[in-house]
C-alpha cells in the first residue's frame, strides 16, 4: 500500500504523503541539510555529498547527488517564502550539465491528527527536461534510452 | 498537412487514409509515444519519490527516539 498520491493539474504536479511526525519535524526535515542529506536521494545507491539547505527567503539550495559509479549532477534553487513549520515556497532547476528550466515548488505541511498532511505543488517539467532527468539514469539505463528514443521519433 | 504534399490527394483524403491504417493496427499516432514518455517519467517520479518518503519515515522515527531520550 503506498501512501504517496501524484496527481497532475494542467501543467502541476500534486503530491501527497501522511508523516507519523508533527508538522514541526517534517517541516525540519525538509530544511535542515543534515536531515535532507539523509532522505533525499532518490533510487537505491545514490548520495548526497554536498547539501547546501539556507532555509530563509532568498537562502541558496545545492544538493549534488553521486552514484558511486562515476555519475552525478547537481541541483540549485532559492527559497522564496517559509511560513515556519507551514509552508515553503522554492525554485530549483537541474544541471544535466546544462540547467533545467525553473521548476516552482509549493510544500505545505498540515497537521493531521498526530502526524502531518504534506501537500507539494511543483511544475511539470517539459519533454526534454523529463527525458534529460530520465537519462541520468535514477532510472535504469534501458529506459532512459528508450525515452531518449521517443522523444526523438 | 506535410505528409499530404507529395501525394496528388487533398489532406482530408490523407486523414481518412490514415485512420484505416490506424484502425488497422499499422499506424500508431505520435501521440501515443508522448502518453507513454509521460507514464514512463510519472512512474519514475512515484518510484524516486516513494523512496524518499520512506527514508524520510525512518529520519522522522529517529527524531522522535531522541526526544524521548532527552525528555526521560
Amino acid at each position: 500500500m503506498s501512501k504517496l498520491t501524484l496527481k497532475t493539474e494542467g501543467d502541476t504536479h500534486v503530491v501527497t504523503r501522511r508523516f507519523a511526525a508533527p508538522p514541526e519535524a517534517v517541516y525540519r526535515a525538509h530544511t535542515d541539510p543534515k536531515l535532507v542529506q539523509k532522505w533525499m536521494l532518490g533510487p537505491e545507491g545514490w548520495t548526497m555529498p554536498v547539501c547546501v539547505c539556507e532555509a530563509k527567503p532568498g537562502g541558496k539550495i545545492r544538493y549534488e547527488w553521486k552514484n558511486g559509479k562515476g555519475r552525478g549532477f547537481y541541483l540549485t534553487g532559492e527559497f522564496l517564502e517559509l511560513e515556519l513549520f507551514g509552508r515553503i515556497v522554492h525554485v530549483e532547476r537541474m544541471h544535466l550539465p546544462d540547467p533545467t528550466p525553473d521548476n516552482h515548488i509549493e510544500t505545505r505541511f498540515d497537521a493531521d491528527g498526530t502526524g502531518t498532511l504534506m501537500t507539494m505543488r511543483m511544475t511539470l517539467p517539459d519533454a526534454q527536461t523529463r527525458a534529460a532527468v530520465l537519462a541520468t539514469g535514477m532510472e535504469h539505463g534501458m529506459e532512459a534510452s528508450y525515452v531518449r528514443l521517443e522523444e526523438i521519433i | 498537412m506535410e505528409l499530404a504534399k507529395p501525394f496528388e490527394m487533398t489532406q482530408p483524403a490523407i486523414s481518412q487514409h490514415l485512420k484505416v491504417l490506424e484502425d488497422a493496427g499499422l499506424v500508431i499516432r505520435l501521440v501515443k509515444g508522448g502518453i507513454e514518455a509521460m507514464d514512463q517519467w510519472l512512474s519514475m517520479l512515484r518510484k524516486a519519490l516513494d523512496k524518499n518518503y520512506d527514508r524520510l519515515d525512518k529520519v522522522l522515527a529517529d527524531i522522535e527516539q531522541h526526544k524521548k531520550g532527552e525528555t526521560r
